[in-house]
């Protein structure tokens, strides 16, 4: 670590001291919380630490078949809490066992990993296809779905702004998360997640979201459509697949090919849209 | 900056850096178990508990520790007189070079105070991000389960 710039550091004592230290920093401030991004590779400009993990920010609510989970909550605290366990068929507990390792799920935020959003991370693909909410205060309060924050300047938002809870809505269905790395814990080389809602052997509704493309996790409306109105079975997993392999946007990058990428993400489709079927039926 | 914490059951009043590294102000304050390897929280060699979650030394700054517990291996046991946990590892044979030591030790102690019945593989995830170039990590997980069969034998102290 090269923190030889780092001139002070402060424990903010609510949100609203952070922001006001963050404000009086002139972007020479960062907010700390688990400091897993921020300490490994911290800004030249940053002469002031913020610590926020004080600040009353670490919960996770069950709300309504919903979750309401605070910023500054550990990933191993979300992993082990009771609400989440549960929530749309225990996709967090399943996307959150794949994040790194357990001493960096220990101090990684849910917020800092919707904050930094790397685009072969995990966690940004699994809260765009749940439809995740982020919450925020800045100079005034704010709310927007995440997938429509990662379209936009959600950097330069959260420069000055403070991210305070991701609110996730109720399910009635499940979802399942499919992964390749080179190892389990390792960065993604591509991820997809997937959800399904079924009645009477017909699919309700769908969400199907593909990262490390290697860009953002982003969702496929139209790989959602061909599955609407159709009866479950093997078949139809196949045919989204097919579709994802030839529409899907992918790109090269030093650790995977484009045409590798493509390939892929019609089976992690097939295999995330078929555990989760199953899960939604039992 | 004055900070205060809890090193290993003993309270600490030191002056730090804003900036300085968590593994710094231990090495400084003689807890020399704790390693710097990668120094990107990648390798595991700087695992220390934090109010009993290990975490990544390397990747804290000092002033995050302020009204916390600390442990390093320094506070499990000593040379005379070792953890069960410890003389596990020494009777499977789990240690060699001994670097990845300290951190492989403190993962396991984390695990052992969650569950005292693990399975090979929980054993497995939770020394997952620590690195071990010598043993092969097979003597590691032994080691583990040893030490968890002796604290369900009520010999843990």
């Amino acid at each position: 670590m090269c923190l030889q710039r780092i001139r002070r550091f402060h424990f903010a004592r609510d949100p609203e001291e952070a922001l006001s230290l963050l404000d009086a920093y002139g972007g020479r401030g960062a907010l700390l919380a688990g400091g897993v991004d921020l300490l490994r590779m911290p800004p030249r400009t940053v002469e002031g630490l913020i610590d926020i993990t004080r600040i009353g920010l670490s919960y996770v609510w069950g709300a309504q078949g919903g979750l309401v989970i605070g910023a500054t909550t550990t990933l191993t605290d979300v992993l082990l809490s009771r609400e989440a366990a549960v929530y749309a068929g225990g996709i967090l507990a399943e996307v959150l066992r794949q994040v790194a390792v357990p001493p960096l799920r220990n101090m990684a935020t849910l917020g800092g990993a919707v904050v930094s959003a790397h685009p072969w991370a995990d966690i940004p693909t699994a809260l765009v296809a749940l439809g995740a909410e982020a919450r925020w205060r800045g100079e005034k309060e704010g709310r927007a779905p995440l997938e429509e924050l990662y379209r936009g300047a959600f950097r330069g938002l959260f420069r000055t702004a403070l991210l305070t809870e991701i609110v996730l809505p109720p399910w009635d269905g499940a979802f399942a998360y499919a992964k390749i790395g080179r190892s389990q814990y390792d960065i993604a080389l591509l991820n997809a997640c997937c959800g399904v809602g079924i009645a009477d052997g017909t699919v309700v509704w769908a969400r199907v979201a593909v990262g490390a493309r290697p860009w953002r996790g982003e969702r496929l409306p139209w790989a959602e459509e061909a599955l609407v109105g159709r009866k479950t079975n093997p078949a139809l997993w196949d045919e989204v697949a097919r579709l994802v392999e030839n529409r899907i946007e992918v790109g090269d990058d030093r650790r995977a090919s484009g045409a590798w990428r493509r390939k892929v993400a019609g089976v992690l489709v097939r295999r995330a849209l078929a555990q989760a079927a199953e899960r939604a039926a039992r | 900056m004055r900070i205060s914490f809890d090193l290993n059951g003993v309270s600490q009043h030191v002056d730090v850096e804003p900036g300085e590294p968590l593994i710094s102000l231990l090495r400084r304050l003689g807890m020399k178990s704790v390693k710097e390897g990668c120094d990107t929280g990648d390798c595991g060699a700087c695992t220390v508990l934090l109010d009993g979650r290990a975490v990544r030394s390397c990747l804290m700054v000092a002033p995050q520790v302020q009204g916390r517990r600390v442990l390093t291996v320094e506070g499990l046991g000593t040379v005379d007189d070792l953890h069960p946990l410890q003389r596990a590892f020494l009777q499977s044979g789990a240690v060699q070079c001994g670097f990845c030591t300290p951190g492989m030790v403190l993962v396991a102690y984390e695990l052992l105070l969650r569950t005292d019945d693990p399975t090979a593989d929980e054993v497995r995830e939770a020394i997952s991000g620590n690195l071990c170039r010598c043993t092969g990590y097979v003597k590691i997980v032994d080691a583990v389960l040893l030490a968890a069969r002796w604290k369900r034998e009520g010999r843990w102290r």
